[in-house]
């Protein structure tokens, strides 16, 4: 047990005790001093009754002053915890704030039962220890985490009822932000009694304070006992696996609509897993494929599916069920092709079949626009062509640019649009250095490079993207030599092309809104084998669709973030967006040169699918975090160092809840027992101080 | 001048008084006065008191032939003894006689009691002796019937001054053994002494067949120990001090008290000693004659 006291600094007044001593020094020295004549009876009373007076005189002194400490101990309001007392009849009022986890994780089945539903049993437990006057903040432990009842309540059958109103989601654990939330509102709370209880799997991938750092507990107040923490943590399988990624990208040449899709599985288990993953389009499964997975590692399934590129299409990639569900199915959507608008800028004195020919042809080769519009201007009428209508802009050899492109340029990167230029024989080079695109493309050139004998144009990551199914093994499809080229230096750009022992031969580099694209070597038969190269027109293809902003249609979002969505093709109308669930909702539409549907903070993973005007505008895909798929709990070492700065206790299983709190529960306050130690004592001065003669 | 400071003794409205009082021993004594007190042993005489007839088997040697010689009668001569009633006052004047409240103190009131008492037996032509003494005898004047005796005493009254402790046992035994005839003996004191001293002292006197009157003068306030506040006593006679609460005490402290005057009273009674409890706060006069009377109509 120990002893506290909450207005400590009123403990100076029990130096008032000393009062009644020094009254009394000070009464003893003005005692009259009578002349007697004999003390001869006086002597005889010494022995029997002066005795008992003196010692009554001193008892008098030690009642006096134990009852100024009494008072001034009640004052100072001491309490006492734990102990038969503080399990005895009641404590201190209490508030506590309950984190409890609902991420996806506590989905899962455990041996007896879910995870979620013990946890919400381990709630009620602690529901059920609080008395009258005692509040209670209810936290989810979900990202992102807040108050369930902004408030708090006092109310026991409220919080019960907020409790089954709660189950397991498929957004990701934060703890940390969790506590968070709990220490503000227990900073607040007035009880005596602060406790922050963190009911979950405690999920390692959970604690990650990030930003936050370690937790911080709430602010002390004078004369009050520290808040407590205490993690009860709920225990169930961590085998687990479950779909970490999905990829969706058109294949180039072949069937039309033919699309790749590649699932990436995660085993979480400890177990060498061999595993059917099955693909799902539009509600119809279109393939399967077994992939083998070894214990805490990955593998990929892979899929090949054709869709009607002119609609919207959705689909998942499912696992079979395990012990937990929430990732064992992981959604995609296939946006339709929609014809992208380039704006070609040729030079004033373009020849015939200039750089911006063989440019216009890849494009649109049948000059039907059907993929690409292309729209053809000399540069010199840059600055009249209509600002928002072109998602990219290829400058095909345009050498110096007037102050007027420069700022059509700038504006139209700022509103998203993106650039692709193609350099060539009318490249200044100190002009580009200079210029604005040096810095936005992080290309600055150096000189231009000439090889006889040619070199071959390389990929410089196979796998890239841009380069799928365009590459064999570290070499492109087809052999482009190229002879002339610029070398530069490049600052924080994708090379995806290189000319080896020369340099980068196509970068794109990423600004704030859009992207920008250099191709250093010219589109000219006299610079390279590109213009007569079958690899020309799909690495062109891509690039441009990439400019375009294409694969950002096709929305995949994680729970608990938020799910943005082009709406550019909508109608002017309403938009509305139909839930995983079948429930409507209105998003928030922000305009600008891609609009935009928004729903903040998504929560259930599946579908979202918009339509303005009974039409549909877009599918957006919500997945649950990756993360949430790796069940291994966080060590009590890692939760003990980021609940270093709190009083925390971990109670498991086997520990009997309701003692383990109320024994370290700050107690009763005894004021009112001082108070009435001093009423007694009162009443033994009164007696003690009686006229002993009438 | 010391006659005149004397004389304050002798109130004349208090002797007027004792005047018309007498103080009779009340015990057979050896001898007697010629006043109240005769001695019952008439035979040989220093004193010729009377002649009487002759009457067969008186001692020839009686006869005074002086007589004869005149008359031719026989007659015989009856003397009487010189001692008359030997009355010795004790005073005690130890320094706890001093004490006295807001009036007179014990040993003043004592000496004015002491000169009324000197005053009535010489009146009566008895002896009247005088004795102070703290530890032990101060002072000791034997006693004597004449007429100068009472300026002698009353003198003797006038110096006396409180001084030390008490030894009355001490005082009292030695006193006994000095005298040699009966008397009365009279103790005028505060008795503050042990009565395991005090009482043998008293009855020593008895055993040698002397009357013993005691008068037990106390101050009021040692009687009722009456005190607002703690106080720190002084002994008077050993200068040691107590500090107690006396309104705590004073039940037992009047308890005591009681029950040491009854134990003298009691035990004085069982010698056939007088006792007279007296205050101080009562005038000495009023205190006297009351006692003398009751001492009279008592027989």
């Amino acid at each position: 047990m120990g002893l506290t006291f909450l207005n400590a600094g009123f403990l100076f007044a029990a130096l008032a005790a000393l009062i009644p001593l020094v009254i009394h020094l000070i009464s003893r020295r003005r005692v009259e001093t009578v002349d007697w004549s004999s003390l001869r009876f006086l002597k005889e009373l010494e022995r029997k009754r002066i005795r008992r007076v003196r010692l009554r005189q001193i008892l008098l002194l030690i009642v006096r002053s134990l009852i100024i400490l009494a008072v001034a101990l009640a004052v100072a309001r001491p309490t006492l915890s734990g102990g038969l007392l503080g399990r005895g009849s009641g404590h201190a009022k209490t508030s506590v704030a309950i984190v409890l986890d609902d991420s996806g994780s506590m989905g899962r089945r455990g041996d007896g039962g879910d995870l979620f539903d013990a946890a919400v049993g381990v709630a009620r437990e602690i529901v059920d220890l609080l008395e009258e006057g005692d509040q209670a903040f209810l936290v989810r432990a979900s990202d992102p985490p807040e108050e369930v009842r902004p408030g708090g309540t006092f109310s026991r059958d409220a919080l019960v009822e907020e409790l089954r109103g709660m189950a397991p989601g498929a957004a990701a654990t934060d703890y940390a932000g969790a506590i968070a939330v709990a220490s503000d509102l227990l900073a607040g709370a007035r009880n005596l009694n602060r406790e922050l209880y963190i009911i979950g799997d405690v999920q390692r991938t959970g604690w990650s304070g990030g930003p936050r750092g370690p937790a911080e507990r709430p602010a002390g107040r004078e004369g009050a006992p520290p808040a407590r923490a205490y993690v009860l943590p709920i225990d169930g399988p961590e085998g687990n696996l479950g779909v970490s990624a999905v990829s969706v990208s058109r294949k180039y040449g072949g069937t039309p609509g033919l699309h790749a899709i590649v699932a990436e599985v995660v085993n979480h288990g400890r177990r060498r897993a061999d595993v059917p993953v099955r693909l799902f389009v539009d509600g119809v499964q279109v393939g399967q494929a077994g992939v083998e997975a070894e214990a805490g590692g990955s593998a990929m399934a892979r899929f090949a599916t054709s869709v009607d590129e002119s609609e919207w299409h959705d689909g998942w990639v499912e696992l079979p069920e395990d012990v937990l569900d929430v990732d064992n199915r992981r959604y995609f959507v296939v946006a339709p092709l929609e014809r992208v608008e380039v704006l070609l800028v040729r030079a004033e004195a373009a020849g015939e079949r200039d750089e911006a020919y063989y440019v216009h042809r890849a494009l649109d080769p049948t000059l039907t626009a059907d993929r690409f519009r292309v729209a053809e201007v000399a540069l010199s009428s840059l600055e009249s062509q209509e600002q928002g209508r072109f998602p990219v802009v290829i400058l095909a050899d345009v050498g110096r640019l007037d102050a007027g492109a420069e700022r059509w340029l700038a504006r139209h990167s700022s509103e998203g649009g993106g650039l692709l230029v193609v350099l060539g024989s009318r490249t200044d080079i100190r002009y580009w250095n200079r210029g604005p695109l040096a810095a936005a493309a992080g290309v600055v050139l150096r000189e231009p490079v000439v090889r006889e004998r040619g070199v071959r144009l390389a990929p410089v990551a196979p796998g890239h993207p841009l380069l799928e199914g365009l590459t064999v093994g570290d070499r492109l499809i087809d052999d482009v030599s190229v002879r002339r080229a610029f070398t530069a230096l490049i600052e924080e750009s994708e090379v995806v092309l290189e000319l080896p022992g020369i340099g980068p031969a196509l970068a794109v580099a990423r600004t704030p809104s859009s992207e920008i694209g250099v191709l250093l070597t010219g589109l000219d038969p006299a610079w390279n084998g590109l213009p007569r190269s079958g690899f020309l027109v799909p690495l062109l293809h891509r690039v441009v669709e990439r400019l375009a902003g294409g694969a950002e249609r096709a929305a995949s979002v994680d729970v608990g973030e938020d799910l943005v969505v082009p709406i550019a093709s909508a109608r002017p109308g309403r938009v509305e967006v139909t839930l995983p669930d079948g429930s409507g909702l209105a998003p928030t539409l922000r305009a600008g040169r891609r609009p935009t549907a928004v729903i903040e903070r998504v929560r259930a993973p599946g579908i979202y699918r918009f339509e303005a005007s009974g039409r549909r505008v877009a599918l957006g895909a919500v997945n649950p975090t990756p993360a949430e798929s790796d069940l291994a709990q966080a060590s009590r070492e890692a939760i003990g160092e980021h609940l270093a700065a709190w009083e925390h206790r971990f109670i498991g299983p086997t520990d009997t809840l309701a003692s383990e709190i109320l024994e370290s529960r700050r107690g009763r306050e005894l004021w009112r027992v001082f108070v009435y130690v001093a009423l007694g004592l009162i009443a033994i001065e009164m007696f003690l101080a009686r006229p002993r003669f009438a | 001048m010391a006659e005149e400071s004397y004389r304050r003794f002798l109130d004349p409205a208090v002797v007027s008084k004792l005047a018309t009082m007498e103080l009779r021993a009340r015990l057979v004594v050896e001898g007697f006065v010629t006043g109240l007190h005769r001695s019952p042993y008439k035979g040989f005489s220093v004193e010729f008191a009377e002649h009487r007839q002759y009457m067969p088997g008186d001692p020839l040697k009686h006869i005074d032939w002086k007589v004869f010689g005149k008359t031719d009668r026989f007659y015989v001569k009856e003397y009487e003894e010189e001692t008359n009633l030997r009355g010795y006052v004790l005073l005690d004047a130890s320094a706890s006689m001093a004490f006295g409240g807001d009036g007179i103190s014990k040993l003043e009131y004592g000496r004015y009691l002491s000169a009324a008492l000197i005053y009535l037996m010489l009146k009566q032509q008895d002896s009247v002796g005088l004795l102070v003494f703290d530890q032990a005898v101060r002072e000791f004047i034997p006693p004597r019937s004449s007429p100068r005796q009472l300026h002698i005493l009353l003198s003797e009254l006038d110096r006396t001054e409180p001084a030390s402790e008490t030894e009355i046992g001490l005082v009292l035994h030695e006193l006994a053994r000095r005298m040699r005839r009966r008397g009365l003996v009279i103790l005028i004191s505060d008795l503050l002494d042990d009565p395991e001293d005090v009482l043998p002292g008293l009855k020593h006197f008895r055993h040698l067949k002397h009357e013993v009157i005691v008068f037990h003068v106390l101050d009021p306030r040692e009687a009722e120990f009456r005190f607002e506040r703690d106080a720190t006593f002084r002994d008077m006679e050993t200068g040691e001090l107590m500090t107690t609460e006396p309104f705590a005490i004073r039940r037992d402290y009047l308890e005591a008290v009681d029950d040491w005057i009854g134990r003298l009273r009691r035990e004085c009674a069982e010698s056939r000693i007088d006792y007279v409890p007296i205050r101080t706060s009562t005038p000495y006069d009023r205190a006297l004659f009351s006692y003398l009377e009751k001492r009279k109509r008592l027989g």
